[in-house]
Formats: structure tokens, sequence, C-alpha cells
């Protein structure tokens, strides 16, 4: 691949954080609005959005004063009960970007899942999807169960979960990764607010963040270019003779780094598990291989 | 019957509850806690492989993950007779540990604290149709700072996690043998540095704050008392070294402590929306009188309290009550002393290699992990059968504390701290929310059923 054809290299110019740094100067002189937002948490561990809340810089706070007005969350908001419901449904008459943590569970017409009571009607994920889902400017999937199912669809997919991607007749922007990491949401929240939709790849992921595979950034890549193989985790060496996912795995984890970029599974002497792929876990089981 | 006060959701929490209230003349009369969300990870864990179980049970909690991690590498250790180093265990400990750390304070200022302050800076904090706020302008703003200040806290946390743990949520460090981190003094002092830091918010900021509010609150020492039966499976004690540790299992029922018996354990499913086929539980909307996906476990056929106040008390590091505010404190409290004990256990880690090697999993075993995590009791059950999980079996410290009714119709814990409760202004039901959240409730990790038949070896389910 010469240098024009790299899309690492096109998108050098946009990494997340300078992104996320235009976009907080250009709401602070009003060139830009900030857009508003529904974190809308379905069927899953709400690991997504603690990721979020890991936010480095900006942190937190900077995203929800600078960047996007986050009107309902089920994790940060204060009210409860039908007050903090009632700021769902007036979310959907404005212009708002949706964010979906988690799968959604079609069981019992979505009986395995209730986000609200509303007047006495139980709301389930699978409805409150689709009201919002149907009305938002953007969808975003964050995380593996919102993109393609994930664990909470992992056979025997008891509660019936689908993706968001699979429940709302309308493009997705795809930000898979069991948990999704801060950068990829904040970074594509933060194009959506200053420039639109990022470039997508096939499956509606954003190129700047997926668009290599882990093993060819992979700081252990002299390694396999040698042939010097770990037994087992816990040492140094390539880990692909014992199940690295990393060859199949598309995700920036080995550049990127995780919690304040100081670690990543590869670096910790384990495996890549493929948690950002289409067919994790039951595709990308066994983790380990001994 | 008396007005019914319906809340849902209750926001600022992990997951999906529903508080149901009947209230009379003001005062709770009947209740229901509800869970709202079913996974089935029991049945989806029953033929994988024992060592991927360690990762993937991590994803039923997205705020407690390293909590999983621990309890299923100690069950599978405990199938196959395996001890960890010493300074493995350290290691554990500390990735653990900065859970607890991550977990605590998100959970007194994101989830708590706007119930008791007002954040207006940020409007989807502020906007509450709630008016019961109590603390004076200028202690409310530095308060509110405080809150702000707390998200970089909160995030260290989970970086000093990554620091051995590889990633947070869902860390790759803890894994079966022990940990698979390499420790070199960079990551060691980073580690260090981090611990202090923190520590020095905690105890100069956040311990103060939990005093002005257990002020201005002082009427909730006297709300949401419930059974005075406590629980814990222990944490930091595994040690000789006394210096180090924090609480052993036992329990506390009636003001006296008793030994922890495992066997005493069982699950009722009569009020949880699940029927037996066969020799598994399958979730059913539609059976009567069943109103949540938790189901009730129960010691001894008594409800038990789990968490923070739990262990200060069976510890004896506590000399108050158990109501509402009691639970906060405990929690607060308990930060500022886990990172304590957490520098003393840092400075104990020695740069040795880990003790990974290519493990082979046994034809047939039976294993428990028993831990107490950030929300209290935590349990693994595993049999083993062909290499491969026959049987996964989970109860969280969530369970404990939200489960409904059990079999002879006693509420479970959350339910009894409502009930009585005197509500000042029912329009503005403010009371339930803060009791509910004192229990720091999660509602992901809650709703389990029992994938396989009990066979004597795992918990034994009452229908």
């Amino acid at each position: 691949m010469n240098q024009s054809e790299c899309p690492l290299m096109k998108e050098k110019g946009k990494t997340a954080k300078r992104l996320t740094e235009d976009v907080l100067s250009m709401v602070k002189t009003h060139s830009i609005n900030k857009m508003n937002a529904i974190w809308l948490e379905v069927t899953g561990c709400s690991g997504n959005i603690i990721s979020f809340m890991n936010s480095d810089t900006p942190g937190l706070y900077e995203i929800l004063t600078g960047i996007v007005n986050l009107r309902y969350s089920n994790m940060l908001m204060g009210a409860e009960g039908e007050f903090a419901f009632e700021r769902f449904l007036e979310t959907l008459d404005m212009d708002f970007i949706l964010l979906v943590d988690g799968a959604i569970s079609t069981k019992d017409n979505g009986a395995y899942n209730i986000i609200a009571n509303y007047n006495g009607d139980k709301i389930t994920a699978l409805e409150a999807t689709r009201m919002a889902g149907e009305r938002a400017k953007y969808v975003l999937a964050v995380g593996t169960c919102a993109s393609y199912g994930g664990i909470s669809a992992a056979s025997p997919n008891p509660a019936g979960c689908i993706s968001a991607v699979d429940l709302l007749d309308r493009p997705v922007i795809r930000l898979p990764g069991c948990s999704c990491h801060p950068d990829w949401v904040v970074g594509t929240l933060a194009y959506l607010t200053g420039y639109g939709e990022p470039e997508l790849d096939e499956d509606g992921r954003p190129v700047l963040f997926y668009s290599i595979t882990v093993h060819d950034s992979c700081s252990r890549r002299g390694f396999f270019e040698n042939g010097i193989y770990a037994r087992n985790f816990g040492e140094d060496g390539c880990m692909y003779q014992i199940g690295c996912r990393g060859p199949v795995t598309r995700a920036d984890c080995p550049r990127r780094k995780w919690n304040g970029y100081v670690n990543w599974p590869v670096e910790d002497n384990s495996n890549c598990i493929g948690c950002t792929q289409r067919y994790f876990p039951d595709g990308m089981e066994p983790f380990v291989i001994y | 019957m008396g007005k019914i006060i319906t809340i849902d959701p209750i926001t600022r929490i992990s997951g999906f509850l529903e508080i149901q209230a009947e209230v009379e003349n003001n005062v709770i009369v009947n209740v229901k806690s509800a869970g709202l969300l079913y996974r089935g990870f029991e049945r989806m864990l029953k033929g994988r492989l024992p060592m991927d179980a360690i990762y993937f049970t991590q994803r039923i909690c997205g705020i407690c993950s390293s909590a999983h991690a621990v309890a299923s590498a100690l069950a599978l250790e405990n199938a196959m007779n395996l001890n960890i180093s010493l300074n493995d265990s350290y290691i554990r400990d500390m990735i653990h540990g900065m859970e607890f750390i991550q977990n605590h304070i998100r959970h007194f200022y994101q989830f708590s604290i706007p119930s008791f302050a007002r954040i207006k800076s940020l409007k989807q904090v502020d906007n509450q149709d709630y008016r019961d706020f109590r603390l004076p302008e200028e202690i409310n703003s530095r308060i509110e700072e405080h809150y702000i200040q707390s998200i970089e806290f909160s995030r260290l946390a989970h970086e000093a996690l990554a620091i051995f743990g590889g990633k947070a949520p869902h860390n790759h460090g803890i894994f079966l043998g022990g940990v698979t981190a390499t420790v070199d003094p960079y990551r060691l002092e980073k580690l260090k540095t981090i611990i202090g830091r923190i520590l020095s918010f905690v105890s100069n900021v956040m311990v103060e704050d939990m005093g002005i509010i257990s002020g201005y609150y002082a009427d909730y020492f006297k709300k949401g008392i419930s059974y005075p039966n406590f629980m814990s499976y222990g944490i930091f004690n595994n040690y000789e070294d006394k210096e180090i540790t924090f609480v052993k299992a036992g329990l506390m029922v009636d003001g006296a402590i008793e030994a922890l018996e495992a066997q005493n354990i069982t699950k009722h499913i009569k009020y949880a929306w699940y029927k037996r086929e066969q020799d598994t539980d399958i979730a059913d909307i539609s059976k009567k009188d069943a109103y949540s996906f938790i189901v009730a476990p129960r010691y001894n056929g008594m409800p038990m309290e789990v968490g923070p106040l739990a262990r200060f008390i069976i510890s004896g590091n506590y000399s108050g009550g158990h109501s509402c505010m009691d639970r906060y404190i405990a929690r607060v409290l308990e930060t500022d002393l886990m990172l304590r004990l957490m520098r003393k256990i840092a400075d104990r880690i020695e740069i040795l290699p880990n003790d990974q090697k290519p493990f082979v999993i046994p034809q047939e075993a039976y294993g428990a992990g028993l831990v107490d995590t950030a929300r209290g009791a935590l349990g693994h059950w595993v049999q083993i059968k062909n290499q491969v999980h026959e049987h996964y079996d989970i109860i969280t410290p969530s369970m404990w504390n939200l489960s409904p009714r059990d079999s002879s119709g006693g509420l479970g814990v959350l339910e009894m701290a409502l009930l009585g409760t005197e509500i000042n202004n029912t329009k503005e039901p403010v009371e339930i929310g803060r009791i509910v959240r004192s229990f720091d409730p999660c509602v992901s990790c809650a709703t389990h059923v029992l994938g396989g038949n009990a066979r004597g070896k795992t918990v034994e389910i009452i229908v």
C-alpha cells in the first residue's frame, strides 16, 4: 500500500483529540451549535456510558458543556420517573443525535427490558429505540451490542437481542467495541457536531477509527515477523498461536491505548479477543487456546 | 387503598429499576422493587469454555466488571485447587480495588449528590421536579465544584486499574492463576502516584462533603432502615498480614457475628418472572404474582443486606446505625479506608514475573468463587463437565439488596428499607430515590437465573 492509499495517512489530520478541540472552540465562539442528544441505555451492561465517562481530554464535563446537550441519560440525569421520561419525549421534537448503548431485546414484544413507566404504560427498550431512532438526525450504535448484538445476543440469545442497526430501517453509524473506547464516541460526536457525517466503511464504521486491524499496527508485530511466539498469557511475544484475534479485528487499540492511554490488552500480555467484531463473542471464542 | 407512587426509571443507577409504593397518610404501607432487564447469562454460559468465562462474565456489568472477573477466576481456581502467588494476589487486589474506588466516587458524586445538591451548570442534572434542596448557596456551589472535580478522579481510578488490567471496563489482567500483567518500576510508581492523588481528594474533599450532606439531611439517619442482617464474603482477606486486611467473610444477625456457611444460601423464584422447565429456569412474564426479573436470594431463609455498610459493621469499623444516611457514609469512609490499604498493598508488590502457564482444564470439577465487591457479596458457582461449563450460577450483591419477596412473602432488603417511610409531599416523593440509591443498585448485574439443576452442588432453588 503506498502512502496515498493508506487510510491512516488520509485521516491523520483528524485525530479524535484535534477534532474535539476544534469543535469545542467552534461551539464557544458560536460558529456552530451544540447538538441535542439522547443516550439510550438498553439491553446491555451500561459499560459504554461508563467508558464514555472515562473520556480524558475532553473530560465528561467539557463534553456535556461544550459538545452535546445530553438531554436524556438514565445514568447521569437529575430527574427520575415520569418527569425524566418527559425529557426523552420532548427531545423527539428537536434536532438530536441518538446514542444507543446496548442491544434491543425483542422476546415477548420487548418485555424483557422496560426502560420507563409513563402514565401506567410500560415503555420497552424496543419501543423507545424505535421512537427515537425514527426521528433522530443521526443514530450512533455505541458498543458491540448496539452495533451487532454482541454479548447480549450470545447463543442461545435468551432475550432475542438484535442490534440497533437491524431494528432501525435507516442509516446507523456503528461504533463497536466492548466497551466502546471513549475517543471513538467523542470523536464521532465532535465530527457530527462540527463537520457532519464522517467517512464510513462498508459496515457503517468511521474509517478514522476502524480502518485497519489490530495486527496491522500491533506493538508486538515485530515478534510476529521474527517468529517469536508466546506460549501462554503473561509472556512477551506474538500471541497469534494462542488465539489472538488481532489479525481479524478492526480497531486502533495498539496506537490509541486505553484509560488515559496507559495500556491495552496485548501489552497486558493477553489476547485481543476481537470485541469490536461482528461475531463477538460466539465467533471470537475461544478467547485463549492452550 | 392508598395512593400508588410509581418511579420508573430510577435514574442515576446502573440498569433499570422500578419502585411502586402504596402510600397512606403520607406513609409507605406497601412496596415492590422490580428489576426490569433480563439477558440470561447463565444459559449463555452453558457449554462455554471455563477460561473464557473470566472475560465473558465481566460483560454482565459495565460499572463493576472486574468484580465478575475476580469471582469467575476464583471459582475456576477453586475447581482446580489452584493457589495464586502472594504477589499476583496483591496485583489482583489492586485491579479490583481500583474498581471499588471508581464505583464509589461515581456513586457519591454523579449518582447521589444530585439528590442533595443542585448542579446548576449542568442542566440535565439540575432539571428535577423536586424542591427539597437544603444547602446554603455558598456550600452548594462548593459541592458543585467538587462534582466537577470528581470526574477526573473516577477516570483516574480506571486508569490505575488499566495499568495492570489492560483496559476498563472489562479488563484482561485478571486471569486464571493470578494476573497476566508484567510489573515494572515505572508502572508501579504510576499506580502509587494515582493512589496518592485520589486519596488526597477523597480524604480532603469527599469525606467532608459527606459530613455536610449528613448534617443538612440528618432526618435520613431515621429513614431507610431495613433488617438487622448483614453479610460479607470478605475482601482483602487472604493475607496473614493484618495491616492490609479489611474484612473476613461473615455475617452479623441481630448484633451477633456468625460464620458464613455458603450451603445456607438459597434462591426463591416465586415472585420472579421465571418458571422451571426440566432443569432450566426460563423467563416467563405471564407468571402470576411475579413482578421482577430479580430472584430472591436468602441465607437460612433470611434476607441479608450487603455492601459497604455491611462490611463496616461486620469488621467493627462502624459504630453508627443502619439507616439510609449510614449507607452513604459507610461508602464514603470505605473509599478512604480502601485507598489507604491499597497504598500499603502497592508498597508490598515486588518486581516479579507473573505465574501464568498453559493451564489444563479438568474433565469434571466444581468450584465456588465468593468475594465482596463494591456493592457487596458476589458469588459465582461453576460445574465443569467435559472441560466446559455444565452449569454456571451467579448471585450478585444487588440481588441480595433489591430482591422481591421470597417464597414465604418476606420483603427484600430494599423493600423493607422503604416500608414505613414517611413521604413529606406525595407529589414530590424525593425520599424514595434517596433511599434506593443508598444501596447503589446495579440492575445490569442483578437479573439472573440459575441455568441448571442444583444436584446439591450449586445453589438450591425454592419455587
